[in-house]
């Protein structure tokens, strides 16, 4: 390719010089002029601006020939008669000669300048759109920019952690499909084969102007952080050349860029981490400090009554013989309970407890929960809402039971005895609604969202028997289903508490 | 039901160990003991014990294995203790074989009842045909006739196909791989959104209270279990 463009410069340079040279023959026929050959210098400017240094040279050369030929007596002869006309012939040489010299070198200046001047726009624009927040669209934009401005067919960054960040255009497909077999078949030639560890996936972007484009295996840098490989940019050129060396400076800047921004972009998340470690410290410390208060206290009871019964001088009745095994049975369940309910918040919280989802029927959950918690709590009238067309839901069975259970169970502890407490469970366009209505106090809109956080009932004024977890696992339940809760008041008094999960899972 | 019966009791915490077995020989048990899995086995090998209470979380073998073991000799029915939010630990153990579960921390009481429940199982007819009567369901399994509080019941032949697996493995839990491969075929295990369905129908063809249901009790996130006798 650039061959061609060589011989095609001397062929220009060719051409002015016979222009210049029929100019000439114009010329003399009419008017004698003094230096008709200073006609050539033209010739030999455009030649060595236009074509480059070789070319100018070429032209020189030429212009020398030519004149001597055509215009120095005697004529189409290289003899020269008159003496005076060598020195005219060897001034126009020099002349042609150090003019091209210089105009040449200008023009290497000036597409050097123009050239960096690009670079740097480039660089700039990569600078600019690598600083973006989401580091994938970045190397999107990144990739397609510089694919844009040096011309290749696909430009594409494989992250070493494997992520995907987009595909190539539709156009691309044919020839990133007859590159990828072209490295299946040499996998030798792939650079992710050159990196130890799992396969990384590959970005590229985009070739629009197909044609008849060959494909050959794509060109590789690699993208170095401080102290490891973190992926490759890939260049895949047309028509099979390779990146010229200038291009390859290029790209090494952008790589260079790439790594930078990678690191950086770990560093962020680094920090990011670092940042929810120390909340979920601070959350831990919180909790550990609520836990101990609600760990002691029923254990309190357990040993006051297991060690009154076994006191040699006093003779209990069986009425407070069995008053005292009672609140050890009670006081033991109650911390049975609050043990599960850490349990599950914590599991949920390091993400170890992932809903089973299968089809469920909901009325008969809802039967299922509303039945067992009838059964131990009397004081309470506990109606069920649940129209007949309900259709079964994708979810987790024991989760969400879990769910109802502790929402009822908290209005049983909070509304007055004697009161209704309704259970409804209804559609809601793509999502399965529950609400649980009580008579209670309702809760201040203030604590709206506060009370599903853990012990946030110990905030609250005279503090009912429970684990003060109730709220914060149905609320990580609910959410590990993609689900929400939350809680108003009633506009009669009392409160609802509602959660909807999505029907289809 | 103090019948001398013999059991096995399978735990590596000492203190339950001891207070299950006092709880037992007070009610006329026999009762022997093991803190390993491997110790398990070998003692059922050894005195064949009518019933087994084991402990899923044991130090060496794990609690499956402990059942395939002793499966592979006798069907002696086996217990297994659990502790909560172990759903799938739970299944995987009535899969393997064992007959029921109980989540710990359980009551005397509730240990006694499953114990008896246990025995009674194995004392009586193995097979059940016939006519079963429960309370007020009465099923004809020659005839296939479904009676509820005195009426017919019409029961499509899945809804019936599926009543029958429950009343012939009655007080026991069944997990839904089981109840689906006895119903719906061998091909059938992780299809248990049918299972849903068709429970939720026959209960509202049978049960009176659907929130007090009086036969077919969920045992959430582990399967079903038939009442037979109100515990």
């Amino acid at each position: 390719m650039s061959r061609l463009r060589g011989l095609a410069g001397y062929a220009g340079a060719l051409a002015l010089v016979l222009v210049a040279s029929a100019l000439i023959a114009l010329v003399s026929t009419d008017v004698r002029v003094g230096n008709v050959s200073i006609l050539y210098l033209p010739a030999v400017l455009v030649a060595a601006v236009r074509f480059g240094r070789g070319p100018a040279i070429f032209a020189s050369i030429g212009a020398f020939v030519l004149y001597d030929v055509l215009f120095v007596e005697p004529r189409f002869h290289v003899t020269v008669a008159d003496p005076r006309e060598w020195v005219a012939l060897v001034l126009l040489l020099v002349t042609a000669a150090v003019a091209g010299q210089l105009a040449a070198d200008q023009r290497v200046r000036a597409r050097r300048a123009i050239r960096s001047e690009r670079e740097a726009r480039l660089l700039y624009d990569v600078a600019r759109l690598i600083g973006a927040a989401d580091l994938s669209a970045a190397l999107e934009d990144v990739a397609e920019r510089v694919r844009r401005e040096l011309g290749f067919a696909a430009v594409g960054v494989e992250l070493a952690d494997g992520q995907r960040i987009t595909s190539a255009g539709p156009s691309a497909q044919p020839l990133l499909r007859a590159v990828d077999a072209s490295r299946a078949v040499a996998p030798g030639r792939s650079p992710s084969a050159e990196k130890p560890g799992g396969p990384a996936r590959s970005v590229r972007v985009m070739p629009p102007q197909l044609g008849r484009v060959r494909a050959s295996g794509p060109v590789a840098i690699p993208v170095v952080g401080e102290d490891r490989r973190l992926g490759t940019l890939l260049v895949l050129t047309s028509a099979g050349r390779s990146p010229s060396r200038d291009e390859e400076g290029i790209l090494a800047a952008v790589a260079a860029q790439i790594g930078t921004a990678i690191e950086r972009e770990r560093l962020r998340r680094d920090a990011a981490d670092a940042e929810v470690l120390r909340r979920a410290d601070e959350a831990k410390s919180a909790l550990l400090h609520a836990v101990s208060h609600d760990l002691r206290t029923p254990l309190s009871s357990i040993i006051a009554g297991a060690t009154s019964l076994r006191q040699q001088d006093v003779a209990w009745s069986d009425a407070e013989r069995e008053e005292f095994l009672a609140g050890i049975e009670g006081e033991a369940r109650r911390l049975d309970r609050l043990v599960g309910d850490l349990l599950s918040v914590s599991r949920i919280e390091a993400g170890t407890l992932r809903p089973a989802k299968d089809w469920h029927d909901v009325g008969e959950l809802v039967d299922d929960v509303v039945g067992r918690i009838r059964a131990r709590s009397m004081g309470h009238h506990i109606s069920v809402e649940l129209p007949d067309d309900l259709p079964p839901a994708m979810l987790d069975e024991v989760e969400i039971a879990q769910v109802l259970t502790n929402l009822i169970e908290n209005a049983v502890k909070y509304a007055p005895e004697g009161t209704e407490i309704v259970v409804r469970a209804r559609t809601a366009g793509p999502e399965l609604r529950f609400d649980v209505l009580d008579e209670g106090p309702g809760v201040p809109a203030a604590a709206a969202s506060r009370i599903f956080e853990p012990f946030e009932r110990l905030a609250r004024e005279g503090a009912k028997p429970g684990t003060g977890l109730g709220l914060a696992v149905a609320k990580r339940f609910v959410e590990a289903h993609g689900g929400r809760i939350w809680t108003e008041a009633r506009s009669g008094g009392g409160s609802s508490f509602a959660f909807s999960v999505p029907i289809g899972g | 039901m103090t019948t001398g019966a013999s059991i096995l009791v399978v735990d590596d915490e000492p203190a339950i160990l001891r207070l299950v077995r006092t709880n037992l020989r007070a009610h006329g048990y026999q009762v022997e003991t093991a803190e390993t899995g491997a110790e398990a086995v070998e003692k059922h090998q050894r005195s064949r014990p009518d019933l087994v209470l084991l402990d899923l979380n044991l130090p060496d073998i794990d609690g499956a294995e402990v059942i395939a073991r002793i499966r592979e000799r006798a069907a002696t029915p086996v217990i297994v203790l659990s502790v909560r939010d172990a759903e799938r630990e739970k299944v995987a153990a009535l899969d393997a074989g064992a007959d029921d579960y109980m989540t710990k921390p359980f009551g005397a009481d509730e240990l006694l009842a499953r114990v008896r429940a246990a025995l009674r199982r194995t004392a009586g007819p193995s097979g059940v045909s016939g006519v079963v009567e429960v309370g007020e369901l009465r099923v004809d399994l020659q005839t296939r006739e479904v009676v509820v509080r005195g009426e017919p019941v019409h029961l499509t032949p899945t809804e019936y196909d599926l009543l029958r697996a429950f009343v012939r493995s009655p007080d026991r839990v069944l997990t839904d791989r089981m109840l689906l491969q006895q119903v719906w075929g061998s091909e059938y295990g992780s299809e248990s959104h049918y299972l849903h369905v068709y429970v939720a129908r026959l209960r509202k063809k049978l049960e009176r209270d659907r929130q007090a249901p009086s036969w077919i009790l969920t045992e959430p996130g582990v399967g079903y279990r038939f009442v037979s006798q109100p515990a």
